[in-house]
Formats: C-alpha cells, structure tokens, sequence
C-alpha cells in the first residue's frame, strides 16, 4: 500500500472515482510524503490517532473506495457496491493499493458506530478463517494427533534447515493439510520450547535465541509477579532492526516468532492482545 | 532531576488506562516513578532490574531492544529504551495502544537528558528514595535483582 499523506499541492494520482464524485484534492497545509510497504491497518490507525477529519481515497486490488474519518473513528464508507461497515470491511481487507485524501461531500450522519480497531479485528478475523492453515512449530505428537497441534496461526513454515541439539526430540515431519506450498514464510524463525526450555522444534534458531526465550520469559513472569499482575500471555519486541514475538500456549510451551521484516502482523498481534 | 522526570511521567495519564510509569537505570536504580504508592521503590526497582536483564538477554543476540509490550491477563506493561535507561509504563489491558505509543514518544524524547544525567551520577546511598518516599523500606540485604522473592530462589 502507498500512501500519499494530506498536504499541499495537487494529487498526482488521477481521482477515479464513482460518477457524480469530486476529483480529490488536499488544500490543507502540511508534509506531503510517499509511503511504499506500509499496510492499511497502519494508515487507518494514524488517521485515527491523529483525529482528523478527512476523506481518503483508497484504491485497492477490490477496485476504489472511501474512508471517512473524523475525531479518531471511521464513521463513513464506501465503496462501488456498499456503503457504511460492510463498505469498510471490504476497504480494509484490501492488501495493496493508494492512501490518498480527497475532497467528498460528507454524509449527513455517520453510517459506522463500530471502532476502527474493531474493523481491523473483524477482517483479521475473517482473513484468518479464509487462510490455509499452516503448522509451526508443531509439538511434537503421534502422526494420528498431528492435525489437532496444527497452529491456526497465519504463518508459512521456513524452509531454512533446522538446529539440532542434543536434547532436542526427533519431530514428526508436518500434516499434510498443514505444509505450505509457498516456499517463502512470514517469518524468519520459528522456535517452540517446552514448559522446562526444551527445544521442541527450530526452524531458523540459534541455541542461544532459545535460551533468550526461556529466560526473559522466566523474568517477565517474576517481574509481572512482584508487580502484582499475573497471566503472561505473550511480548512483543521491537528491535533497532527487526522485531520478535515470544508467546505461551495452553500447555505451557513457549514460542518465539521473528517476522521478516515485510510480514503484516496485525493479525498475530491481534491474536495476542498486543494490538 | 527526578522531580521534572516525575512531571513528564505525570502526563502519560492522560491516556486512559495507564496506571502509572517509573524510569530504572541499567544498574536498576530508579530515577522516577509516578506509580500508586501501593507499589514501593524496592519493588520497583526489582522489577525494573528485571526487565533491564530482559534487554540485555536480547543484546546478546545483538538484539538491541527498542520497545516491548508484554501482555498479561488483565494488564500491559510497555517497555520504552532511554538512553541507557528504561521507562516502564504499567496499563491496563485496554488502553489504547496508539495513544500510549505516542505518549511514550513524546515523554521518553522529555525525559532522556534526565536519565543520562541521573546515569553519570553515582549511585545514592542505600535506602535513599528516588523521589516520593516508600510506602515500606526495601530490606537491607535485598538489593536490586535480590535472588529472594516470597522465600524462593529466583
């Protein structure tokens, strides 16, 4: 997604939009910049943050549509065939595209009640439900039981050869209905611990990012402990050039995940309730 | 110094939700806090040192730590780099992300002279409270990272 941020000047981008609409224009004084690789999620999220009150065209591979937004919600949109939140549903599932402001006329009441993050929710949801699933890490498991440890995660497995160690158990190699046929992943290593640190599956670890899991695991549950708040559930971490999510699962296992650094991972930090 | 840095955390509670803040050192000394009294300096300090060996353990990996947010049930603790110092931002599970981003810009940006001052600055002598005083005195022999915590080994 590019975008195009509320400026001065003329669009550069032709306005095609619906019959009967105004050519957008931005008359307002301010930075204009172009954004290659940023999601839509992360558009939208600033727009809110920043409580404008605009009009952005979104242009998208789903064909064009409108956002409207004003004090820190999207309360209008619409697109070639919907209008309101279903309009808005389908602008925010669009993976590629422009962000640009625009000139519309308002509508005289706001067609969206619900937030802005809970848009992005409903289509992380349905995005989850629509894509393949995919396993990693995997426990280890009898084959029959495999299917069942499939993560529903949106993650690609690697194909980066794995890190053994001498505590590490053999794995059953993934279900059928879980590998992926993509040969890139979403991210970069895949590292599952049991609940005693045990490597129990390694796609693209070192020994010592998996002592690093375990152990500022071990520290955040201490520090969450003296503090008085319980239930670690999952971190993320952003680094000075990459970012990683450590998480823990139902029984007990840690999980270290580093996205590579184009991945969109809105949807994992929803996941966690880290959004 | 710890007072203005007390005045910057102050306006992170402006975003609903966070609970209150506190700046530890690498040595986890704490610089300021704007916390309920319910939480005392050497709980602080404790934790801060914690999370302070939690940066380091990624900066093994050259890992250099930046942000984390770390999610328990019903809370959030938001982890901001500061020079060399740590501000920790304790919130509820549904403050709103965006909002407490910024904030945190906006205060790590105010606050990072103080902490690099409050680093050069040697170390206070046992028992000196950072800022506000605390609710119970922190235990002579348990000092930042104490390797006790409820009678356990940690």
């Amino acid at each position: 997604m590019s975008a195009h941020a509320k400026g001065t000047g003329s669009i550069d981008d032709e306005d095609v939009t619906a019959p009967g609409v105004q050519p957008g224009r931005a008359g307002a004084l301010g930075f204009r910049a172009r954004l290659a690789g940023i999601g839509l999620w992360d558009l939208v999220q600033m727009e809110c943050l920043a409580r404008s009150r605009v009009v952005v065209l979104v242009t998208g591979e789903g064909g064009i549509g409108y956002l409207y937004f004003d004090n820190g919600q999207v309360v209008h949109a619409v697109t070639a065939e919907q209008i309101g939140e279903p309009a808005a549903l389908e602008i925010l599932g669009w993976t590629n595209g422009s962000f640009q402001p625009c000139d519309r006329p308002w509508p005289e009441v706001a067609t969206i009640a619900t937030s802005h993050e809970a848009l992005i929710l409903q289509v992380a949801k349905r995005r989850d439900e629509s894509s393949n699933l995919v396993a990693f890490p995997a426990r280890s498991a009898p084959a029959d039981e495999s299917l069942e440890e499939i993560e529903m995660f949106e993650i690609e497995e690697e194909g980066v050869p794995k890190m053994r160690t001498p505590n590490e158990r053999e794995l059953p190699s993934a279900p059928p209905a879980a590998r992926v046929e993509s040969s890139g992943g979403d991210f970069s290593v895949m590292l599952r611990l049991g609940a005693h640190g045990e490597i129990l599956s390694n796609s693209g670890g070192s020994e010592e990012l998996a002592e690093t899991a375990a152990y500022v695991r071990r520290l955040t549950e201490l520090a969450g402990e003296l503090l008085g708040i319980d239930g670690f559930s999952a971190f993320e971490c952003t680094f000075k050039e990459s970012r990683c999510f450590v998480f823990v699962e139902s029984n007990g296992d840690t999980v270290l995940l580093r996205p590579r650094s184009e991945t969109n991972v809105q949807a994992l930090r929803e996941r966690l309730g880290l959004l | 110094m710890a007072e203005s840095v007390r005045t910057s955390l102050a306006t992170l509670k402006d975003v609903a939700g966070i609970m209150g803040s506190f700046v530890c050192l690498p040595d986890g000394r704490l610089v300021s806090r704007e916390i309920p009294a319910v939480f005392d300096d050497g709980v602080l300090e404790e934790a801060g040192s914690r999370f302070v060996r939690f940066r380091e353990a990624f900066a093994v990996g050259d890992d250099d730590l930046e942000v984390g947010v770390i999610r328990f049930r019903d809370h959030r603790i938001y982890m901001k780099v500061v020079g060399t110092g740590m501000l920790l931002i304790l919130a509820e599970g549904d403050v709103n992300m965006p909002a407490l981003r910024m904030a945190a810009n906006l205060v790590g940006r105010r606050i990072a002279p103080a902490v690099a001052l409050a680093e050069a600055e040697p170390p206070p002598a046992r028992g000196a409270p950072a800022s506000a005083p605390p609710v119970r005195s922190r235990p002579a022999e348990a000092p930042p990272g104490m390797r006790r915590f409820r009678g356990r080994a940690v």
